[in-house]
């Protein structure tokens, strides 16, 4: 080695000599690491473009068909039945259910965790990383899964005590919206029976209650933004800390309130 | 690929044929300039055969098998070997780390236990146990539990007050 | 099995007798007599864990944690600054959630001395702390002249260590990150056994990922007494994937049996000297930057050497620690063998089958928790249970993990859980993402759990 200048690395040819991988499969195996390089940094926000209506159908429209069947098997492979429950029902507190969702809402959802439109904690840190695993035609597919399961009941969580009088106020907005806020009925877009509405308002019912109180304070506050036009956030902001919670304890129950106003009742 | 322009000079010392195959391997292509390798005359090294010799009572623990002090043959390490039950809160302790003291979490990527139902957890473990639930470590942890050890877990995470948006919660009714 | 615990209980609960009678004759005596005191010298990832969940199981407890340095340094993860993938600033912790939630009585002074007869502990500057019990975790003491040539003057200046985080660690970043284009960087890991088994190949890991990025000509050498280390198999594999790393042979033998491995024609900038290739150090020159192993002599921009270590110098200094420099415990509640009272944990305990982590640290913690306020209570210690389930990283998107849970078994501490500690060879992208993010959960989730 003395002197040497120039050291090239030396190929030491093996006993059993393993040939060189073609470039196809050397590319395929070492998907792994392009990802990895290129994949965002966790501490580097992202800066994705958000949605117009025009964009957002554009987006949706250019999925795949979705096949329930295969999305079952990336609910397993890829852990989302980890957080989010073997059937879509969420088994703690803090994650949402996904069970009956909407196919258009969840996979807008992937997109903007996948683009960086939704990072309001570090749920949605890891929603991001798992996002960005997705091909297009896995979002399709497990959008279409969870579609397919029924609307989740009774899930356990706790609810926040509210009055019979909140729950009269949430049912009120659900059904006629309040005209003087210019809020419109909640029912408009997410359905009669919060089942979800046109394109991609999310089905409401059966929701996780702490999990829909969260959201809409988070769409009060900005820690959200990910809603084309700016439509869940307008309407957040006119909504009271009462009313929210109230909303939350309505459509935690899948009859749409009528129990839960039973029971405030008692 | 570049043809060799340094072949390795035969030698009967292994030491300087694995080293200098290694450093010139790492020390490739471009930038050599300014660095230079003096290779030892090994005969003069100091290499014991003990070269990773540890002190008398302690390793790294690092064989994947795991040692399981006294156990016949290869059997691989599990519950069994000390079937002295240990209580609730020890065992559930051990979670805190990832799972928040007393199970309780807030925002986080790591399920919170606290104020799950019992039946949950325990199933949720076995099928971690038993590799029918994908998993990073989980399965690896849930198979130092038996069935009688993950009911008393679950009992205990199942009685603590679960946090609500990083506060405790109302008791509210479900 | 442990008769030691029992016949310490059975002394305990006479002083509390005692205590009582005494209470009965001097009232305004009683309380300070009867309730009982338990000393923590360290406030790492041990003690303050110690502290915490002491309190939390007997919040009447008079729990003193008596630490040398007001804001702790995480030592778990701050390879992460030499990447600069964090700030010096984000590995500090602060006690004040031990004080203001718990009532862990801080005490920020330098121990100095440990009368075991009087159970008393004496500080720099002159306090003294009565104890009923004492938990020590000391930590780790780095031994820098065992190379000639390194000393903690030479760590400090030129050549760091940085196995316990501060001014070292930001030189080394500077270092690392300033280092020229196509300079070698050599790290020199260290013998068994020492703390954070994969931490030194996830610091070469990682520094071998940013160069890639920012000095792609750069070389990064780890020399290595040992053959082997804990997470080589997967953590191998990763390298492989990323780093166009080529495994030695034995390695590749037994991995491509399970998985595939690729075999680099053009091999990338990282590579490992084991001990069997003469890789154990001998001597650093830190004049001319060249460390010399036993296979030769390597001039390089840029070397790390983690020395080899023992427990923390509080250990030697009360006594704790026998020939090996570590400190010889009870399995069952950590009670120093050699002086009575003491409770020893962490890195500086021998610990049999559990690596030297913070992980386990914690768990031992809380098994001496448990211990001293059942033998206080006049109640046998009971039957203990650890773990050591952590992450490392082999790049900030390729995570792995050892996971471990331990009872006694035939009078050691051994594994119970399973053949398998690691992440499985063939694992899914999505597992080793996974893996990855959640080693950044975990240092907060851990961090949580100890200190708040």
């Amino acid at each position: 080695m003395k002197g040497a200048t120039m050291i090239c690395p030396v190929f030491i040819p093996r006993r059993s000599a393993r040939r060189v991988r073609p470039l196809a499969v050397l590319a395929a195996t070492l998907a792994l690491a392009a990802v990895s390089t290129h994949a965002s940094d966790a501490h580097t926000p992202p800066t994705a473009q958000p949605w117009t209506p025009a964009t957002l159908r554009q987006a949706l429209a250019a999925l795949p068909p979705g096949d329930a069947a295969r999305g079952r098997t990336v609910h397993e492979t890829m852990f989302c039945a980890s957080c989010h429950g073997e059937r879509g029902q969420a088994p703690t507190l803090n994650w949402p259910h996904l069970a009956g969702q909407k196919a258009a809402y969840t996979a807008k959802m992937l997109l903007d965790y996948r683009d960086g439109r939704r990072l309001e904690n570090h749920g949605a840190l890891l929603m991001r990383d798992l996002a960005q695993m997705l091909t297009p035609q896995q979002m399709a597919d497990v959008a279409a899964f969870y579609a397919q399961q029924p609307l989740p009941r009774d899930d356990g969580t706790p609810r926040a005590a509210v009055s019979a009088e909140a729950l009269r106020q949430a049912e009120r907005l659900v059904r006629h919206g309040d005209p003087a806020r210019l809020i419109t009925p909640c029912a408009s877009c997410h359905g009669a029976r919060g089942e979800g509405g046109t394109r991609e308002a999310g089905a409401l019912a059966g929701q996780n209650p702490l999990y829909l109180r969260r959201t809409l304070l988070d769409f009060q506050s900005g820690r959200r933004h990910n809603d084309a036009v700016k439509g869940m956030s307008t309407f957040a902001q006119r909504l009271t800390r009462t009313e929210i919670e109230a909303l939350a304890v309505y459509y935690a129950d899948p009859s749409a309130g009528r129990h839960a106003l039973r029971q405030a009742a008692r | 690929m570049r043809t060799p322009s340094v072949a390795i000079p035969p030698s009967a010392a292994g030491y300087r044929r694995a080293l200098a195959w290694v450093l010139t391997a790492a020390l490739g292509a471009a930038g050599a300039v300014g660095l230079t390798v003096q290779e030892r005359a090994l005969a003069q090294a100091r290499v014991q055969a003990t070269a990773q010799a540890t002190p008398q009572a302690q390793t790294n623990a690092g064989t994947p098998a795991g040692p399981a002090a006294g156990s016949a043959g290869t059997a691989p390490p599990s519950p069994a070997l000390n079937p002295n039950p240990v209580p609730a809160s020890v065992m559930a302790h051990t979670c805190a780390a990832c799972h928040g003291t007393n199970g309780q979490l807030g925002d986080e990527a790591f399920k919170p236990l606290a104020g799950m139902p019992v039946q949950q957890f325990v199933r949720t473990m076995i099928d971690f146990r038993e590799g029918r639930r994908p998993a990073t470590l989980m399965g690896h942890v849930a198979k130092g539990f038996t069935d009688a050890d993950l009911q008393a877990m679950g009992e205990f995470f199942a009685a603590v007050a679960p946090l609500v948006d990083g506060t405790a919660t109302h008791k509210a009714t479900p | 099995m442990n008769t030691e615990p029992s016949l310490l209980s059975r002394r305990d609960w006479m002083s509390s007798a005692l205590g009582l009678l005494a209470a009965a004759a001097a009232p305004s005596l009683a309380f300070a007599q009867t309730r009982a005191r338990i000393v923590v010298v360290g406030g790492g990832v041990g003690g303050a864990t110690t502290a915490k969940y002491l309190k939390l199981f007997d919040p009447s407890l008079d729990v003193t944690l008596i630490e040398r340095a007001p804001v702790y340094l995480r030592p778990y993860g701050s390879s992460e600054v030499l990447n600069g993938h964090i700030s010096m600033r984000d590995l500090e912790v602060r006690y004040d959630t031990l004080r203001d939630r718990y009532g862990v009585r801080v005490v920020i002074d330098t121990v100095t001395a440990l009368d075991a007869t009087a159970r008393e502990v004496r500080t720099a500057s002159g306090q003294r702390f009565g104890y009923d019990r004492l938990v020590v975790s000391p930590g780790i003491e780095l031994m820098y002249d065992a190379y000639d040539g390194y000393s903690e003057a030479v760590a400090r200046s030129r050549v760091p260590c940085a196995w316990i985080p501060g001014e070292q660690t930001a030189l080394l970043a500077r270092q690392l990150q300033g280092m020229r284009p196509g300079g070698t960087f050599v790290l020199a890991a260290p013998p068994n056994p020492y703390r954070c088994p994969p931490g030194p190949y996830e610091r070469a890991a990682l520094m071998t990922e940013w160069f890639q990025r920012h000095n792609p000509t750069a070389k990064v050498i780890i020399v290595d007494p040992k053959d082997s280390f804990v997470t080589d198999e997967t953590m191998m594999l990763g390298w492989n994937r990323l780093y166009r790393f080529n495994l030695p042979e034995d390695y590749e033998k037994k991995i491509a049996a399970k998985v595939e491995v690729l075999r680099h024609a053009s091999p990338g900038m990282l590579s490992w000297v084991r001990g069997k290739e003469g890789g154990r150090t001998l001597r650093i020159d830190a004049r001319r930057m060249t460390i010399e192993i036993e296979g030769g002599v390597i001039r390089a921009d840029v070397i790390n050497v983690i020395a080899p270590m023992r427990a923390g110098r509080l250990a030697a200094t009360m006594n704790l620690a026998d020939s090996s420099g570590f400190c010889p415990v009870e399995r069952r509640t950590f009670a120093s063998t050699r002086v009575p009272h003491v409770h020893v944990i962490g890195d500086a305990s021998i610990a049999d089958a559990m690596p030297k982590s913070g992980f386990s640290a914690n768990t031992q913690a809380k098994v001496v928790a448990r211990a001293i306020v059942e033998e206080l209570a006049g109640r046998p210690a009971p039957e203990p249970l650890w773990e050591n389930t952590c992450y490392a990283l082999a790049g900030s998107d390729y995570g792995l993990f050892v996971a471990d849970v331990f009872k006694i078994v035939d009078g050691k501490i051994a594994r119970i859980n399973g053949a398998s500690r690691y992440l499985p060879l063939d694992a899914s992208p999505a597992q080793i993402r996974l893996c990855a993010r959640y080693q950044q959960a975990w240092l907060r989730t851990f961090t949580q759990d100890c200190f708040a």
